[in-house]
């Protein structure tokens, strides 16, 4: 009991500190563009009703869900590919480190002009955005496949086939999180760039509405938002990872005691 | 180890200097002259400030003049109230809704207003060249991209279907940047778009037709955006306020009888093609603002439920004078 | 026995060390034939495509086009400051977030007590997306050179946050116990044993945060019009300017690799002491 106590005081302390502070700090604010966070907490309760969230924040994160999904589906594919043959890589790597130099918002006004502007032009931003390091870290994963396992594979006689599935995938796999760890954040920041042209509903085209339409509380109340969406993502992320490599956690747990 | 450590700290002492020394800021100023900022976006309406400025306008009133381009009134409000900038560009209708919000700004001049001229504005609503909308009554219940929802644009093309005799209850707006309209336009994402120069001639060069002159059609001689201030600045250098203003109606005034040197002029701020620049419409720049345009816009816009209660004009415009 | 090196890099070294053995030189040299033919293909791809008409010429000029036009801004004074202006913004964002990201970072990791005070903190800012800080930025500094900086130095000291964390916890327990044992001070500690286990993640931190300064200045300057190549972009834009604002596009991409080969550069001297100690497996 006392444990769990001692660290949930761990957790929650700082956070509820901080939070203080910006309470006093902001109470009396004046400044238009700084309402009192007692301000920012209503208008967050308020605006932020099952229907809203319904409307606006679940498109936002269906959208983002099919653009990680489809840079993850093709950067570890892609990855496996150009990672295997040292040929490939070396042909595609300029290019590759070239695409992945330009910021994402820039792209999104290019991408328009062809992906149009709906749902699709969304997901292909983000996918676009979100592939780099998915991509990028799988090759690495890929070469960094110990060599003397690889021989061993070959003296069995394992075929191409069984060689991914029963090594180089599983031994790339830490850095294949790596890279898809590093692509959610870069995915959540795509998606609220993304809403902010040719966008209807979603919610980072909420932020911008309120922006515009000068109703500060509610902004701020979005920018939360998103920070929670974004902190419980990578949340849920650290969740799956530490189940998929927990037999990577221990084996360097290992190493480190020993 | 040691020399990574040099190397490390000589790494960021190299950063730091560069940026120390590259603050390029400061300008001498001469004696008597104040240096004003104004937030602006690199766009045609705002010829006629950057002519002023070189011709002298400005410097005469003893003010030196430093253009700093936003990306749209999103930004350029927050710097006026926060005295980033003194003065702003913005369009009538989004300082109408910063109005009715409570934002303290008070208008000094007047910025762009259209020609008035139905087949020669600067703005207007564009179709294919092969689309079945030709008046438009037929753009309602159709997609029209307007470049910021809830503002001038949309409340304008809804005033020119209704004058029309259309609906325009249901036309669904998608906001886009005005240089994506020309290619969503060929390739069907919308049916119709609300575009300005010089998205306009790019379109018409790529075959779009006009529909709908909606700037026209909203109010005869309509005020389209105006410069700004805060109602602080106002009240504590009234002195500069004035000089502003006669500076900005100045050069309004020389840029509507020199419509070349505003092509001119306009290659030093913006990047539009020579040919486009040859074959725009330009502005008007009127030194009046008309307020009986203005109380249209704000009409409309309560009709159209963007205000969250009627602006007050007289707050924004100050009070009506027998003049206007 | 290791599956695979643990280095949270983003993309291969070529080898390291060794260098000047024939076969390491005309492998390098093939290497390097096949990424300046990848490149070629890229650009005769995007000069055929709008003019065999599969993609319509307004939306994608052909590379010529972009060329001249990339040509035409290099001699343009306006373009140069932009330049300037973004390569500022960028370094004095990265030197800030790497000194403070490394004095938090240390003092976080050394005191275990911080740590697991601030852990669920950093957790909760770190995913924040930085273009929510963009309404921050603009009300704070309008379109000044520090609303750049808010946004650059936030996303980049994290980056570097988090790696030295990782370079801190990565402290071999039994040099720690060593150290101890000759009463070396805190300061001691942190010189001889701390810093050289976690230099190399710093390293990492600080590449990786160079990537994202860079990509976070231009954004910035895009979307609040402070100054910069991000600006440029903006403007090109607003005039309907398609050929300028591909040839500017490939100017940022051309900066973003550069500052990747400069960082890669810089971490493999810093770290040359430390690769032939940690096993690489060069390929």
């Amino acid at each position: 009991m006392r444990g769990v106590l001692r660290r949930a005081g761990l957790a929650l302390g700082l956070p509820i500190a901080l939070l203080a502070v910006w309470w006093i700090s902001t109470e009396d604010s004046q400044n238009f563009y700084l309402p009192p966070l007692r301000t920012i907490l209503r208008a967050f309760v308020e605006t932020w009703t099952l229907d809203r969230l319904r409307a606006d924040v679940a498109p936002s994160l269906a959208r983002l869900a099919a653009g990680y999904a489809l840079a993850g589906i093709v950067g570890v594919t892609l990855g496996l590919l150009i990672g295997s043959f040292r040929w490939i890589r070396a042909l595609l790597e300029p290019v590759l480190e070239f695409f992945r130099a330009i910021p994402p918002p820039v792209l999104v006004p290019i991408i328009m002009l062809f992906a149009g502007i709906d749902h699709t032009m969304k997901i292909v931003v983000i996918a676009v955005g979100a592939i780099w390091p998915i991509l990028l870290n799988t090759v690495e994963g890929v070469r960094s496949v110990d060599e003397v396992l690889v021989d061993t594979s070959r003296a069995f006689r394992l075929g191409p086939v069984a060689r991914l599935r029963y090594l180089i995938v599983p031994a790339a796999s830490p850095q294949i999180v790596t890279g898809l760890r590093q692509a959610l954040s870069i995915s959540i920041i795509l998606m609220v760039i993304s809403e902010m042209f040719a966008s209807s509903n979603g919610l980072g085209f909420t932020i911008i509405e309120f922006q515009r339409s000068y109703a500060i509380p509610e902004m701020w109340s979005g920018i939360l938002l998103l920070g929670l969406i974004g902190f419980l993502l990578s949340v849920l992320f650290r969740v799956v990872e530490n189940r998929v490599l927990a037999w990577y956690h221990g084996l360097r747990r290992a190493q480190r005691s020993s | 180890m040691r020399r990574s450590f040099v190397a490390l700290t000589a790494i960021a002492a190299l950063l730091l200097t560069a940026a120390c020394g590259g603050s390029s800021d400061d300008e001498p100023q001469s004696e008597g002259t104040t240096t004003i900022k104004v937030g602006v976006i690199p766009i045609v309406d705002v010829a006629p400030i950057y002519l002023g400025k070189e011709k002298g306008f400005f410097a005469r009133r003893g003010l030196n003049v430093v253009m700093e381009s936003g990306q749209g009134g999103a930004a350029i409000v927050p710097g006026v109230v926060s005295g980033q900038f003194h003065f702003g560009f913005s369009n009538v209708t989004s300082l109408l809704i910063a109005q009715t919000k409570g934002v303290p700004l008070k208008v000094v001049a007047n910025g762009v207003a259209s020609t008035n001229r139905v087949g020669a504005d600067f703005g207007g609503v564009v179709v294919k060249k092969e689309s079945p909308i030709r008046t438009p009554k037929d753009l309602a219940g159709k997609k029209v991209a307007v470049n910021t929802l809830k503002n001038i644009g949309d409340t304008t093309v809804r005033e020119s279907v209704r004058k029309d005799g259309g609906d325009p209850s249901n036309i669904k707006f998608i906001e886009m940047p005005f240089a994506n309209m020309p290619a969503a336009l060929q390739k069907g994402d919308i049916d119709a778009a609300w575009v300005v120069e010089p998205s306009l001639s790019v379109a018409k060069d790529m075959g779009a037709r006009v529909v709908a002159w909606n700037f026209v059609d909203a109010a005869p001689s309509l005020t389209v955006a105006v410069y700004f201030t805060s109602e602080k600045l106002a009240k504590e250098n009234p002195e500069l306020v004035r000089k502003f203003t006669e500076a900005i109606n100045e050069s309004l005034a020389y840029a509507n009888a020199h419509p070349d040197e505003v092509r001119d002029v306009l290659k030093t701020y913006t990047d539009i093609d020579q040919v486009i620049l040859d074959a725009m419409t330009l502005p008007l720049w009127p030194v009046e603002i008309n307020r009986e345009s203005v109380e249209t816009l704000a009409r409309l816009g309560q009709a159209d439920g963007i205000f969250s209660k009627a602006p007050d004009i007289d707050q924004l415009l100050g009070p009506a004078t027998d003049s206007q | 026995m290791t599956v695979t090196t643990n280095r949270p890099a983003d993309t291969g070294d070529p080898a390291v060390g060794g260098a000047g053995s024939r076969v390491g030189d005309s492998r390098r040299l093939r290497g390097a034939v096949l990424g300046v033919t990848g490149l070629a293909m890229l650009m005769l791809v995007v000069e055929l495509l709008p003019h065999t008409g599969v993609v319509h010429e307004q939306y994608l000029p052909p590379t010529s086009r972009i060329l001249a036009v990339l040509v035409d801004q290099l001699g343009s004074v306006e373009f140069w400051v932009a330049v300037g202006e973004t390569l500022r913004a960028w370094a004095i964002g990265l030197a800030i977030a790497v000194v403070a990201g490394v004095l938090v970072g240390m003092v976080i990791g050394l005191v275990p007590a911080l740590r697991a005070l601030t852990a669920s903190t950093i957790e909760f800012l770190r995913p924040i997306p930085s273009v929510a800080l963009i309404p921050l930025a603009v009300l704070l500094y309008g379109t000044e050179l520090r609303s750049t900086l808010l946004l650059v130095v936030y996303a980049s000291f994290w980056q570097v946050l988090v790696q030295v964390l990782y370079g801190v916890q990565d402290v071999d327990p039994v040099a720690a116990d060593t150290a101890r044992s000759y009463r070396l001070g805190v300061w001691g500690r942190v010189r001889y044993v701390v810093w050289p286990t976690a230099l190399p993640y710093v390293m990492t931190g600080v590449r990786l945060a160079a990537s994202v300064a860079l990509v976070l200045a231009i954004t910035a300057q895009l979307v609040i019009g402070s100054p910069g190549l991000g600006a440029l972009i903006a403007r090109a834009q607003a005039s309907n300017a398609i050929p300028l604002l591909y040839a500017l596009v490939v100017v940022a991409g051309v900066l973003g690799v550069v500052i990747n080969l400069v960082a890669r550069a810089a971490e493999r001297r810093v770290l040359a002491w430390h690769i032939s100690v940690r096993r690489e497996v060069p390929r």
